[in-house]
């Protein structure tokens, strides 16, 4: 069924496809829509799980790890400082293995403050153990919680899900979305079932300390990760066959013969593609390499993209200060002997015009060294 | 489980194995035992960082009922999400957090006011040592005034050691609107059982203080740890009390013989640095305090 709708409700029929069972949450622009939206269908009776509005991001996060152990299948969604107010808690969250999941509304970090989409708040979240997705549309976001959760609850990942949405870009704009029908995702997404949770008649003790052994399960996680890429690839394959859309690892626009290859995530490849596909009719070969999947970071699969371009350019609406771009030095690491360089633009929502992105691919393809350029 | 009349009636059986690691003479492992033998098996405990969290250390756990640590700041937070997630599952247990006073006091405080703001079908047991004990016992706003803490040595500028007043949590959670709000003291172990089982029965948030003393902290002999809360309740430095939120009655539990407090402060290192004029202080307020606690008047009596 085609219908209409904004990204944060799309994340909301995602959930509620998924037959979530908890979802405990605290609001904060641009994601409060969804709160209010579950908040509706809750008191209405469209959706009759567990709905929590907690005292703060950071008890929405301990609550939600604690139903999560429970057994039930939890979902909240936050953005920015309720991500940061979180941050003590989300390798909590893959080191007790909850297979929760998590919409983040991208927003930059304060200070200053700024309501407007950048996505350093869920890239500096990226070395807590969570699988995590990057969404360019809201026909990706409906379908990647069901996905999520199937990856996440896999016996062999076990591991929680965070999937990025731009603000204001994704969450207040309305776009055709094919929704899923109820009974095809149940069939793709069956209950939850945890061997090892909190159950009255089967005690275990959840969440303890380890000496030791501290290194071995930090190392657990690490090979979840990496388990993680298989199912993704196996569980987004099951995707297509049932609902016909495809998702693979990272997409690629125009890859095939790039001389100069855009590397980006998040909405914004919209607008990139269309600089691509206006660089082409000029007769420059460039393409586009989206990244879907920034945990578990799928180095192969990237290193075999960017393999036939000699000219690289990230494109990072991030920053981590002292640093740069914080998608600039995994890229890189997965090219070898192209030169690679970094645009680092939209930080707090700013807007780039394809112009710009253009004038800037094309730098790159000229550029004999590599470079690192702002759009302040 | 029926309220008990003596220590005959407490069962045998305990819901924790032995050989923790706790120190030797812990008034918090003893609370945690007594709560588990007053709450029998079909109870969820959460924990939450502290002295606490290292009984369990894996591969060994001695609890023989579900546990669940998340962080320290988490009590009434990781409480919310057992009980939804049971909900949701339409399953039944007692849910009950055991945290120390400073994850209660001081930085868990918020998640314990959401808690007790929702009305949460929780039993809130907050073990008091009155100290972050677990790192060596530094001070926290559950510290009474005028002790010795890791962080208030007592010197020239600050004699008395601390020199805050305590924060009065259980008035604070009185103050929530929720059903049942209590103090004990592992010294009284009947009295805090029956708190905990009349608790248990009742729906909704409910919160008890319990004061454990500490050997390490406080400074005393590990053999004397009920006889040192003993003592701090017949001074009437730790009143224990009830508070029907329904009926908004207070009601003293156990009368205190009121023995003056310096036979109590005696026992502990921690308060040893006092002088008669601070320990005359000390008495003051606790006798303006029970003034006002004979007279009903809870909320206008400040607790030392």
């Amino acid at each position: 069924m085609i219908d209409i709708m904004d990204g944060n409700m799309a994340v909301s029929h995602g959930a509620m496809l998924s037959r979530v069972q908890c979802m405990p949450c605290f609001p904060i622009t641009p994601a409060t829509e969804i709160i209010e939206t579950m908040a509706e269908w809750s008191r209405s009776g469209k959706w009759n799980g567990q709905y929590r509005l907690m005292e703060s991001e950071h008890a929405v996060m301990a609550a939600a790890i604690a139903s999560e152990m429970v057994g039930a299948r939890t979902f909240t969604a936050t953005s920015s400082q309720g991500l940061e107010l979180m941050h003590e808690l989300l390798p909590i969250a893959s080191g007790t293995r909850s297979p929760l999941v998590m919409a983040n509304v991208c927003r930059g970090i304060s200070a200053p403050i700024t309501l407007w989409g950048d996505h350093t708040d869920f890239l500096s979240t990226r070395d807590f153990g969570w699988l995590m997705f990057s969404c360019a549309t809201n026909q990706e976001v409906i379908d990647t919680v069901p996905i999520a959760y199937k990856v996440s609850e896999d016996s062999d990942v076990l591991l929680p899900s965070m999937l990025a949405m731009d603000g204001f870009v994704h969450s207040y704009t309305r776009s055709e979305v094919d929704m899923p029908a109820q009974a095809e995702v149940d069939r793709f997404l069956p209950r939850l079932r945890l061997k090892t949770c909190i159950d009255v008649d089967n005690p275990a003790s959840l969440g303890i300390p380890a000496a030791d052994e501290y290194s071995y399960f930090r190392v657990q996680v690490h090979k979840a990760q990496l388990n993680a890429l298989d199912a993704i690839e196996r569980v987004q394959g099951e995707w297509e066959r049932r609902f016909g859309r495809r998702y693979g690892l990272a997409e690629k626009s125009h890859m095939d013969d790039a001389d100069v290859a855009v590397v980006a995530m998040g909405a914004n490849c919209a607008n990139i593609r269309s600089a691509v596909e206006e660089l082409r009719k000029r007769g420059k070969k460039a393409g586009l390499l989206r990244l879907r999947l920034i945990r578990p970071w799928p180095l192969d699969y990237i290193r075999r993209a960017l393999s036939g371009a000699s000219k690289v350019l990230v494109i990072d609406q991030d920053l981590a200060p002292g640093r740069g771009g914080m998608l600039y030095p995994e890229v890189r690491a997965a090219t070898d002997g192209a030169v690679v360089s970094n645009f680092i633009a939209g930080l707090g929502g700013k807007p780039v015009r394809q112009s710009e992105y253009a004038a800037m691919i094309s730098d790159a393809l000229r550029a004999r060294e590599p470079f690192r350029r702002f759009l302040i | 489980m029926k309220e008990m009349h003596g220590l005959k009636d407490i069962p045998k059986e305990s819901l924790i194995g032995g050989g923790t690691s706790t120190c030797q003479g812990c008034g918090a492992m003893l609370g945690c035992k007594l709560l588990l033998k007053a709450l029998g098996k079909r109870t969820v405990l959460v924990n939450t960082s502290g002295c606490m969290t290292l009984t369990a250390l894996y591969p060994y756990t001695p609890y023989k009922v579900p546990w669940v640590h998340v962080a320290i700041e988490t009590g009434g937070s990781a409480a919310t999400g057992i009980s939804m997630g049971l909900k949701a599952l339409k399953k039944n247990a007692t849910i009950a957090v055991y945290a120390g006073d400073g994850a209660s006091y001081d930085i868990g405080f918020e998640s314990l006011s959401g808690l007790a703001e929702r009305n949460e079908d929780v039993l809130y047991v907050c073990y008091n040592n009155s100290a972050f004990s677990n790192t060596g016992f530094q001070r926290a706003s559950s510290s009474p005034w005028g002790s010795k803490t890791s962080t208030t040595p007592p010197g020239p500028r600050t004699p008395e050691g601390n020199a805050f007043s305590r924060k009065d949590l259980a008035k604070i959670m009185a103050v929530h609107r929720i059903p049942y709000v209590a103090t004990a003291c592992i010294s009284h172990p009947i009295d805090y059982m029956n708190k905990v089982i009349r608790a248990s029965k009742i729906r909704g948030c409910k919160f008890i203080d319990l004061l454990v003393p500490c050997p390490t902290g406080w400074g005393f002999q590990s053999a004397d740890t009920v006889d040192v809360g003993r003592r701090m309740v017949d001074a009437g430095l730790w009143p224990l009390y009830e508070y029907d939120g329904k009926a908004k009655q207070f009601k003293v539990s156990v009368t205190p013989r009121l023995i003056p407090v310096a036979e109590a402060l005696k026992d502990q290192a921690r308060f040893r640095h006092l002088d008669a004029k601070q320990i005359n202080r000390i008495q003051t307020m606790v006798d303006k305090q029970w003034q006002l606690l004979k007279a009903g008047k809870y909320f206008e009596a400040d607790f030392y």
